[in-house]
């Protein structure tokens, strides 16, 4: 539905992307995830065609970007980084604008209107004002812009930025209901939101992508991967290190007395250290295989292209 | 054409409830009022011609302060966004804006009819020469919306758009009198750029095909750096 390849744009001498290119099937959801200024509204600007680019091509919806911009434009709907709002108009007279743009006709416009706005949580504000509305409230009318013309592509721009857990939990499940019919790219810094929302992270920092995958794959990349956590008592680290097939433990302090350790092993070692602890070499109360968080993830891919560039 | 009508309404829809358009429409009454008084006791004439071109000045003044928010508050609200990745395209938006703005206009100039009708109930205007006069004003009010329109396309802040576009319209103003303070050539030509030259002819009643194509040439000039303004925006 999206392909994009060796997208490369500059801001006068600084380069906001570097050979950009992937590919986003049909009723896929995408997280664009990256540190701030990484290029991910840049990117987004191209796809909607907001922006230029200096090099690559672009294809949303089988369409050129550059080429045919307004078949393009037809088929996204795009949220800014901040709501699009005109402050003096009421919601219901702003939504219907936004249904005219699109081309719909009088009594098209009022249904796909109404349809939207129930299905962002907007129903009965059609009266507010949008320059009286709270900041959950504008990111919604920013989404039902977005949806009100039902289009197949969705763009969207840090769409749970700035909102409360409550306000957050109600746009994601929005985002997951438009999963399956509607192919949906969204940018975000929270790496939970990716975890909640994506089965599928793009990761950009500097203008490059460095890394491409499900999120498995993309933990698996951390440094040190998978580790071992456990909680014993009676047995010094030294001893723990010294058990066979252990290669390194780090403290994680005490919990009721319980000493907690990370440990790192060449094979999975939970079953040899339980049976040492079964044959009474020391107590045990926690043994658990655990994958690198998403954050150390995230921090380990971003951190070493951000010293290389 | 259906976007320029999309446009249109919102632009007018926006104007009804922005305090600072009122501001400014009463400004305009108030000095189209002062200048009749004027005009009249002055000259003792029963005609709008010294009013004409006073309101052509205060045009200069106003409609650039009226037509700053378009582009520059689009793009500080972000709705700029919004509408250049619609399949509106960037003619319909600009086309759109002047409308509403001379709309504006028109409804400013409907507000002074009551002076007209004053010199109807006194004396015995000449109509023809009224309505010739409201058109030449008409058309100056297009060319400097134009006008506002480009230097709001160019700057974010809309309070520095207006004034760039006074600024810019001034030396339309100026150069009107320069034939009649020098005299020489190069002052002859120079003042064929001025706005006052060509208004004066509606005052008297004659439409001048040249001084039409005047107008309709400044304001096809602004607006096509407008477009071009508002194009050159996807290459930064």
């Amino acid at each position: 539905m999206i392909e994009v390849s060796g997208l490369n744009k500059a801001y006068g001498p600084r380069a906001a992307l570097r050979d950009v290119s992937f590919t986003v099937a049909r009723g896929e959801i995408v997280a664009f995830l990256g540190p701030n200024g990484a290029g991910k509204t840049t990117t987004m600007r191209i796809l909607t065609g907001f922006l230029s680019a200096d090099a690559g091509d672009v294809k949303v919806a089988g369409f050129d970007v550059f080429d045919e911009p307004r078949a393009v434009r037809e088929r996204v709907g795009y949220l800014p980084e901040t709501p699009p709002l005109y402050p003096e108009l009421s919601v219901g007279v702003y939504l219907d604008f936004c249904a005219e743009l699109r081309g719909m006709g009088k009594a098209e416009r009022s249904r796909r209107v109404g349809e939207t706005m129930e299905r962002v949580g907007l129903a009965g504000w059609e009266r507010r004002l949008l320059g009286s509305l709270s900041k959950g409230y504008r990111q919604r009318v920013g989404l039902a812009q977005a949806l009100v013309h039902d289009p197949p592509v969705l763009i969207l721009d840090e769409p749970t930025s700035g909102l409360d857990p409550a306000q957050v939990a109600g746009i994601r499940d929005l985002v997951v209901s438009l999963a399956g019919d509607h192919t949906v790219i969204l940018s975000t810094h929270i790496l939970s939101e990716v975890e909640a929302l994506c089965p599928r992270a793009v990761v950009i920092t500097n203008g490059r992508i460095v890394a491409d995958g499900s999120l498995e794959e993309l933990r698996a990349r951390a440094p040190g991967g998978a580790w071992t956590y456990v909680e014993v008592q009676g047995i010094e680290g030294r001893q723990l290190g010294g058990l066979p097939g252990v290669q390194v433990v780090e403290p994680l302090g005490t919990v009721d007395g319980w000493e907690c350790w990370r440990v790192r092993a060449g094979a999975d070692p939970r079953e040899g250290l339980a049976a040492l602890a079964a044959g009474g070499a020391f107590r045990l109360r926690a043994l658990e295989r655990r994958l690198p968080s998403l954050e150390e993830a995230f921090i380990g891919v971003v951190g070493r292209e951000g010293t290389a560039a | 054409m259906r976007g320029i009508l999309t446009i249109w309404k919102k632009e007018l829809r926006v104007y009804a409830v922005n305090p600072t358009a009122y501001a400014f429409l009463a400004v305009f009454l108030f000095l189209s009022g002062l200048f009749f008084f004027l005009g009249i006791t002055l000259t003792g004439e029963a005609s709008l011609r010294v009013l004409a071109s006073n309101l052509a000045i205060a045009e200069l003044f106003i409609l650039p302060m009226l037509t700053m928010r378009h582009f520059a508050e689009e793009r500080r609200q972000g709705t700029l966004e919004m509408l250049l990745t619609s399949p509106l395209s960037p003619f319909s938006l600009v086309i759109g804006k002047w409308l509403a703005s001379l709309t504006l206009c028109a409804l400013m100039f409907l507000g002074t009819a009551i002076l007209p009708l004053i010199l109807a109930h006194y004396g015995d205007p000449d109509w023809g020469v009224v309505a010739t006069t409201y058109l030449g004003l008409l058309l100056v009010a297009g060319a400097f919306c134009a006008a506002g329109l480009f230097s709001s396309s160019l700057l974010d802040d809309q309070l520095a758009a207006g004034l760039l576009g006074i600024v810019m319209l001034l030396p339309f103003w100026l150069v009107s009198r320069a034939e009649a303070l020098v005299g020489d050539e190069l002052a002859e030509r120079v003042s064929a750029f001025g706005v006052l030259n060509h208004l004066e002819g509606f005052g008297r009643g004659i439409v001048d095909s040249a001084d039409v194509t005047y107008f309709a040439a400044l304001t096809f000039c602004f607006l096509f750096l407008t477009f071009r303004a508002l194009e050159s925006r996807r290459w930064r």
